[in-house]
């Protein structure tokens, strides 16, 4: 088995890569205490279930079984867990009412997409992608990261961003999100049991932008400080 | 399958779009978050500054108007009563010793008048330190212990750190003598001490004035959580604010208070001269 991994490793170094590199925010997040903070906890809560369907994901795509259904799951647990982090970072009122419906609004949105592109579900050998729900998802995400950097600006209480640890998540969120919008729905397309259509490196951008922004989420958790934190 | 070709292009083409935003976006709001954060820094430097000029030119005021009153007592007041005096000794000679009891109620008046005399110099003293501008600040805090020590029980020591104390410009001399006269008048008042000592230290960079007392004392932290703070402190921390000095009060191991101030040197030219023979001229005093 070991020997299909290291084999499936090798033949895609960077889908292997953006798995392990999952375990790097991980580490830094319990060794740096940042789950006091109630965003950084749900990006701990993120990063586990990040690293359990990848590693799941991994596993099936080393023994040559479609792991699609696992990434459509993703995109519901991804959105829930994110716009979370950012309700409870978000101070306007009028924004985290919104964040609340939408997210259940969005998850009922996925569900649907899921059945739409696959209306024999228990056959998970042809299992498909989700149309418009990473799409969606996307740009939701966008707007969301947009709106905090507009409050940020706007309350101007952060001195230095460089040192503000969420803003370097929203950087790797928004980093992320941006190469994803126009390529999620070719996904759709192209990443068939059946019929595989080749679009090239545009199939590389997202575990890319994967890594750059676990990355990114990582120096925002080495800039984090416990102390600081309890300070405010 | 050419159509497939276009429209990856075209997917690439907008991918890479995006992502020129997302990097516009992050590197937009760092720039504009430290462009913001800088004007804002600025207007507080303007606003502080404009503080400290408006404090600077209320106690300009007040010394100006000081200097307006004793200059009134002295030229008016003094002088008058230095002619009551005159007449009253003319009167004197005119009453002869022929009755014992006019003679008193005269020496009376007489010695009323001098005490008179005496209050009106002491008052004019107290408002416009003219051993300060004469001969600098230890000279001043000299006579200021000595005028104590005369109405008072207390053990008032002075140590000037260097034998010959460097005059210093005349706002930074007035600033310290009065911090200090604020200073003891407060361990007077409220330390129920025996023994105050007043210390001059001075090195390269700054004047130091300490203020020790042998008190009840107080907690240092009151004062900085503004529990103590009353106005005597707070005019002490206005005028440091103006030379841009420091205060620091601790508890003393005894028992007593201690606190220092500290006053940066600017290296000036001192405008400070032996003062001139009439001590209060009707000028703006520059503080």
């Amino acid at each position: 088995m070991i020997d299909k991994y290291l084999y499936y490793f090798n033949y895609d170094i960077l889908a292997g890569t953006s798995v392990v590199i999952t375990l790097l925010p991980l580490i830094l997040i319990i060794y740096r205490k940042a789950y006091i903070d109630p965003s950084f906890r749900l990006l701990l809560f993120f990063l586990i279930s990040k690293l359990i369907i990848d590693l799941a994901m991994f596993h099936l795509a080393a023994t040559r079984a479609n792991n699609l259904a696992l990434f459509n799951a993703t995109i519901v647990i991804r959105y829930v867990l994110l716009s979370g982090m950012f309700y409870s970072k978000f101070e306007r009122e009028a924004i985290r009412r919104f964040i609340l419906p939408v997210s259940v609004i969005f998850s009922i949105f996925t569900l649907w997409d899921i059945w739409q592109c696959n209306e024999n579900l228990s056959n998970l050998h042809l299992h498909r992608l989700v149309q418009y729900s990473a799409t969606a998802e996307s740009i939701l995400m966008i707007l969301l990261v947009l709106l905090y950097f507009y409050e940020l600006i706007r309350s101007l209480k952060i001195p230095n961003l460089l040192t503000f640890p969420f803003f370097w998540v929203c950087a790797g969120l928004l980093l992320y999100y941006s190469s994803m919008v126009f390529v999620a729905p070719a996904l759709h397309y192209a990443a068939q049991w059946d019929s595989i259509m080749k679009i090239g490196l545009l199939d590389r951008i997202p575990y890319i932008f994967d890594i750059v922004s676990v990355l990114l989420f990582s120096m925002g958790i080495l800039v984090f400080s416990a102390r600081h934190y309890a300070r405010n | 399958m050419q159509e497939t070709e276009q429209m990856i292009w075209t997917l690439f083409v907008g991918t890479f779009a995006m992502l020129m935003m997302a990097f516009f976006v992050i590197s937009f709001v760092l720039y504009y978050q430290k462009r913001r954060f800088a004007e804002e820094k600025k207007l507080n430097e303007i606003e502080k500054n404009y503080s400290r000029l408006l404090l600077d030119t209320a106690l300009n005021s007040e010394e100006t108007e000081r200097r307006r009153i004793a200059q009134d007592l002295h030229d008016d007041i003094g002088t008058m009563l230095s002619l009551t005096k005159l007449s009253l000794n003319q009167l004197s000679k005119v009453i002869g010793e022929n009755s014992e009891k006019e003679e008193q109620i005269m020496k009376k008046t007489q010695s009323l008048v001098e005490e008179t005399i005496l209050h009106v110099r002491r008052i004019t003293r107290d408002l416009v330190p003219t051993t300060l501008e004469r001969f600098g600040l230890a000279e001043a805090i000299d006579e200021f212990i000595h005028k104590l020590e005369q109405v008072n029980t207390l053990s008032i020591t002075l140590n000037a750190g260097t034998e010959e104390l460097p005059r210093q410009g005349q706002k930074i001399e007035l600033t310290i003598y009065r911090i200090m006269q604020e200073l003891v008048n407060n361990a007077i008042k409220h330390a129920n001490c025996s023994e105050i000592d007043i210390s001059l230290e001075m090195n390269d960079k700054f004047i130091g004035l300490r203020v020790t007392d042998n008190g009840i004392g107080f907690d240092p932290e009151a004062i900085k959580d503004g529990h103590l703070a009353g106005l005597g402190l707070l005019g002490i921390e206005s005028r440091l604010a103006i030379v841009n000095g420091t205060v620091q009060y601790s508890k003393n191991g005894n028992g007593g208070s201690c606190a220092l101030a500290l006053v940066p040197i600017i290296s000036e030219i001192p405008e400070n001269k032996p003062g001139p023979l009439h001590p209060f001229r009707r000028e703006k005093v520059i503080i």
